[in-house]
């Protein structure tokens, strides 16, 4: 009988033998990209003032005397009143066919559609309207790392573009941290670049300008706005903000993809590094330096002498790159690195020193003490994972409380960081997409 | 990190020999009379396999074999003569992920305690797999660390109170996550990793 036992208390070992097996399963979620194209005319007449409208795929943030506009990507502007931050209220939806960026000096709001810079008189919310529009300005341009172009010759009126969808795929792996590899290859390039915008620190000659992310593609300075697009700056006048006027483009190297104004200079982010350009003569910005990393380079944001700027993967020309570099830039024509930490996957960034805020993009929010710039990595203060981060605004003190803006996938966020260890939400405008498997 | 590493060993490490110190003291003498501390001390591997396809979307399939290094301690009290109750730590050494499973277990011997010669026992295993002694490469890092089962069958050469050699055979799983890093386009790839694996381990009780 008891050998019986024994030969039954075998059989479980025998299970075992076969069914181990390691389960081990990946899951990624990844950009899909699928050609559309358009035409001039379905652009230009598609501008218009709709009822306030709920966040599909928010893309940059902007903010002027409380108010605050969060674009929809390719579709427009969300208007929003956010004089208490604890509770904002959706105003209305400005619809702007291919925008990206926001800009906003005294009562006019520039935007991007395409090829078009668009003005807009947003003096009365009730009635927000056209005024002005510089046509055939842009070439090309990404949303999302999607790419889209605009030939203007022969009368050509069709633009190319892609629509970008999110996708999430899980494979079985064999457990040894090899990523597995797809089986098809997509050709385009891509970049996240299309988070939130940056503005501008001040306009001294200027009225007065609202403040964007580090993520921006535009920023107001004096009496000009700064457009940079892949490989070119377009300069407008807005002298008359009511009627811009094009300027003129100055040439830079592939890829840029961020500009962000500080004191009379300006940081530029691309792909292959952080270029800093002299602006004392704000009509003509001259190069004085690069930092130069051969990688995929992304926003910058200075404080005083020192420039934070994060690198992420997402481009063929590094296999895995993502860190925030320090760099000093006490000799602007020498830029030198301080320091790199390795992130995640860092997008946009913002600094209230010593409070250093960086996106994580699905991976969350860091809060950093940067008072040391030897010792970030040991200074998190917090780390929110729990939420998609694509950029911030650090808006200082506003009524008592250190108002954080931050966007992301997943909604636009507002945290009081009086205390950057404990960032305690204020409100949250939550974002409605369909998710595709 | 490398204090918590620090810490981690040395936690690990008291856990392991915190029994065996109480047993030292004059006042659990009495106790330990009645329920002697036990000690199953024990080396092997954890044999497995993984199948999976060449890449996203193929219809091939791979497989391979896998065999990594286990080395655990059950520390515990003889509550019935027949059952030993106590915790477990070990190190487990998986390909990429090096684990430091603590936890609770048992042993029941299925066969009465003999004078001379073999005893049939079962052993089981419940815990957290940590993952404080890892490292990883920049991009590989372990998130989480998951549950531990441990369930099987042994054998104790050996009379009873004096030591005994082990020779066991159990199943063991074991789950955890990591990062993967991030292709050009993606914006999130993650890996969850369960480990079922064949556990023979050779050891010493006593």
């Amino acid at each position: 009988m008891k050998r019986i036992l024994y030969v039954l208390a075998c059989i479980p070992l025998l299970w075992t033998a076969v069914a181990c097996t390691d389960n081990c399963t990946e899951t990624r979620v990844f950009r899909q990209y699928t050609p559309v194209t358009m035409t001039t005319t379905q652009v230009r007449q598609g501008v218009g003032i709709s009822i306030a409208q709920p966040l599909v795929k928010p893309g940059k943030i902007y903010t002027k005397d409380g108010y605050l506009f969060i674009n929809e990507l390719k579709e427009g502007i969300h208007v929003i009143d956010n004089r208490d931050p604890s509770s904002p209220k959706t105003l209305a939806f400005i619809n702007i066919p291919g925008n990206g960026d926001i800009a906003v000096r005294d009562q006019y709001l520039y935007a991007d559609s395409y090829m078009d810079l668009v003005t807009f008189d947003i003096s009365d919310i009730a009635n927000i309207h056209e005024v002005a529009r510089v046509e055939n300005v842009f070439m090309q341009g990404q949303f999302d790392g999607g790419w889209w172009s605009y030939q203007p010759a022969n009368n050509n009126m069709v633009i190319s573009d892609q629509r970008v969808e999110y996708r999430t795929q899980t494979v079985p792996t064999n457990c040894e941290a090899t990523p597995a590899q797809p089986t098809s290859w997509w050709t385009v390039n891509t970049m996240f670049a299309s988070s939130v915008s940056s503005d501008t620190k001040a306009g001294s000659a200027g009225g007065s300008s609202g403040t964007g992310g580090s993520m921006a593609r535009f920023a107001l300075y004096d009496k000009f706005l700064y457009a940079v697009s892949s490989s070119d700056m377009k300069l407008f006048n807005v002298q008359q903000p009511a009627k811009p006027t094009f300027s003129n483009t100055v040439s830079m190297s592939g890829g840029i993809e961020t500009i962000f104004p500080y004191k009379d200079k300006l940081f530029i982010g691309s792909q292959t590094g952080m270029l800093i350009y002299d602006n004392s003569n704000p009509a003509q910005p001259k190069p004085l330096s690069t930092f130069s990393h051969a990688r995929v380079c992304d926003p910058v944001v200075v404080n005083g002498n020192t420039a934070y700027v994060t690198l992420r993967s997402g481009s063929t020309c590094a296999g895995f790159t993502n860190q925030l570099d320090v760099v000093d830039v006490s000799n602007l024509l020498s830029p030198k690195l301080v320091k790199s930490y390795p992130m995640r996957n860092p997008h946009g960034l913002g600094v209230d020193f010593p409070n250093l805020f960086i996106c994580e993009g699905d991976y969350g929010l860091k809060s950093f003490n940067a008072s040391d710039p030897l010792q970030i990595d040991r200074n998190l203060q917090q780390y929110i994972e729990d939420v998609q981060a694509y950029d911030v605004i650090p808006m200082g003190t506003v009524s008592g409380q250190k108002i954080l803006l931050m966007i992301g996938r997943d909604g636009f966020y507002q945290f009081d960081y009086s205390n950057p260890a404990r960032l305690r939400l204020l409100s949250k405008i939550p974002v409605n997409r369909p998710t595709l498997t | 990190m490398a204090l918590i590493r620090t810490i981690g060993c040395l936690l690990a490490m008291l856990a392991g020999s915190v029994p065996a110190l109480w047993a030292q003291l004059p006042v659990v003498e009495r106790l330990e009379q009645a329920h002697p501390f036990v000690n199953y001390t024990e080396l092997g591997g954890l044999f497995g396999r993984v199948a999976y396809p060449s890449g996203f979307g193929s219809p091939t399939e791979q497989v391979e074999n896998k065999v990594s290094l286990t080395i655990q301690t059950f520390n515990g009290v003889q509550l019935r003569p027949r059952l030993a109750v106590g915790g477990v730590v070990g190190v487990d050494w998986y390909a990429n992920a090096l684990l430091l499973p603590v936890g609770a277990g048992l042993r029941y011997d299925l066969t009465r305690v003999e004078q001379n010669g073999v005893n049939l026992f079962v052993s089981a295993d419940v815990g957290y797999g940590l993952t404080w002694l890892n490292r990883a490469s920049t991009g590989n890092e372990l998130t989480k660390g998951g549950l531990m089962l441990n369930p099987g069958l042994g054998l104790r050469f050996g009379k009873p109170g004096k030591g005994a050699f082990l020779l066991s055979l159990s199943y063991k799983r074991q789950t955890v996550d990591a990062n993967k890093p991030l292709g050009w386009n993606d914006i999130r790839r993650d890996e969850h990793r369960v480990y079922n694996r064949l556990a023979v381990r050779l050891g010493l009780s006593f």
